[in-house]
């Protein structure tokens, strides 16, 4: 990849994930802020916030969702990516885990947060940046490999034969209608079809551990991708559950020539750095 | 220069992603995560911790996550109800639920016994409820 090349698929990269991580934290917003209606005992802090003994003042809570897309805005569209960058990063990455810190973890922002970070990074530097797009991808791709590694520590080969699939796909249609949630109304008749679950399983296991072929090169990474995207379609359909970094495809970009959307940028934001404008693509 | 950090880039976001593998799959955390949510064998029936509001007639009436917990996920209203019976803060929780629902109305705080594959494949309904709370609004 040219050096020209990975400027501006870094710049299309750029510009989705941050605008994602904007419209993302501007649509949960009001879900970010529950938090300041829950009582104190339900707060359970991890990860960067782990050392926190209490919950985060409300104000502070309000600024830092407020804060979170407008960072990532100005970010997405270029403006100050030294500032914006670093910024964009800190209030997902913080947001995001206080959202986690009441007793239960989710797993959908997990790659945003991680993207970013890259990005910001990259930020401060001026040349050759091929190492922030492959850092990008190895990301998006170890997430898979964790998960089917996980699957294997914890229920072994057996989880190739369907039945925990199936057990998963129930239990958690179930929950949701107990707890007066959606559920997929396609799940009864995908677990009655008891012939499908062990090729899905295995076809799982396929994509997560398949995952670091996509890095071999360009076919791979469509391929891959495709398989990737079918997946996340199939846990939607099937368990009400949405990954929408995934099914947008954002998540999958890093792998892909996303070069050739530059034009359709913004024209500020094909710029990662202050630096001079990119020519545009022939 | 520029080829090391061309190729310890990525060598450290690997290192970063899988890092997780290190340690106990259960041992979950955010950002880093090890990703064990569809890796355990849940079996068939379960024990569910969820709230109702129970009618004139001693129906059970469905509440959504949000009458519940106080939030939209339904993965975090589950946690709520389970956690609070745990630490036996039930009555707790299920005054807050009353509170939000208005007076005059009564909320069951319960564990439903299940038979997920059967409830979800052919609509067979809880086997067992265990009312761990009751309170009026």
């Amino acid at each position: 990849m040219s050096a020209d090349v990975t400027e501006r698929r870094l710049a299309v990269l750029r510009f989705l994930v941050a605008a994602y991580a904007a419209v993302w934290s501007a649509v949960r917003a009001p879900a970010l802020l529950d938090p300041l209606a829950f009582a104190d005992r339900r707060f359970d802090p991890v990860g960067p916030l782990g050392l926190l003994d209490g919950p985060l003042p409300d104000l502070v809570l309000i600024g830092l969702v407020i804060a979170t897309p407008v960072s990532c805005a100005v970010f997405a569209l270029g403006r100050f990516p030294t500032i914006s960058g670093p910024v964009a990063a800190f209030a997902f990455l913080v947001v995001t885990t206080y959202r986690n810190s009441w007793g239960q973890l989710f797993h959908t922002e997990n790659l945003v947060a991680l993207h970013l970070v890259v990005l910001a990074v990259a930020a401060y530097t001026r040349s050759d940046r091929r190492w922030a797009v492959d850092a990008m991808a190895v990301l998006t791709v170890g997430t898979y490999v964790v998960a089917g590694v996980a699957k294997l520590r914890i229920s072994g080969l057996a989880w190739l034969d369907g039945d925990v699939l199936r057990h998963q796909i129930a239990f958690d249609n179930a929950r949701k209608e107990l707890l007066g949630d959606v559920s997929s109304p396609f799940a009864g008749w995908f677990l009655r079809q008891g012939w499908l679950l062990g090729p899905a399983a295995v076809a799982t296991m396929v994509v997560e551990l398949g995952a670091p072929l996509a890095l071999l090169g360009r076919r791979w990474a469509l391929g891959w991708s495709v398989m990737a995207f079918g997946f996340h379609v199939a846990i939607t359909v099937f368990m009400a559950i949405l990954f929408p970094y995934q099914l947008l495809g954002v998540a999958l970009a890093p792998l892909l020539p996303m070069e050739r959307l530059v034009q359709w940028l913004p024209r500020r934001s094909r710029d990662l750095t202050e630096a001079p404008e990119i020519k545009p693509v022939e | 220069m520029r080829f090391r950090l061309r190729i310890a880039g990525p060598v450290v976001a690997a290192v970063v992603v899988v890092s997780p593998m290190l340690r106990e799959p259960t041992n979950d955390t955010y950002p880093l995560s090890t990703y064990p949510m569809f890796a355990f064998d849940r079996g068939v029936e379960h024990d569910i911790a969820t709230a109702v509001e129970v009618d004139v007639d001693g129906d059970a009436v469905r509440l959504s996550p949000k009458l519940i917990a106080g939030t939209d996920e339904v993965i975090l209203a589950s946690v709520t109800v389970k956690r609070s019976i745990a630490l036996g803060e039930a009555e707790l929780l299920c005054g807050e639920i009353a509170e939000r629902l208005g007076p005059g109305r009564t909320v069951d705080v319960r564990v439903e016994t299940v038979d997920v594959v059967a409830f979800i494949t052919a609509g067979v309904e809880p086997s067992g409820i265990d009312v761990k709370a009751r309170c009026v609004g």
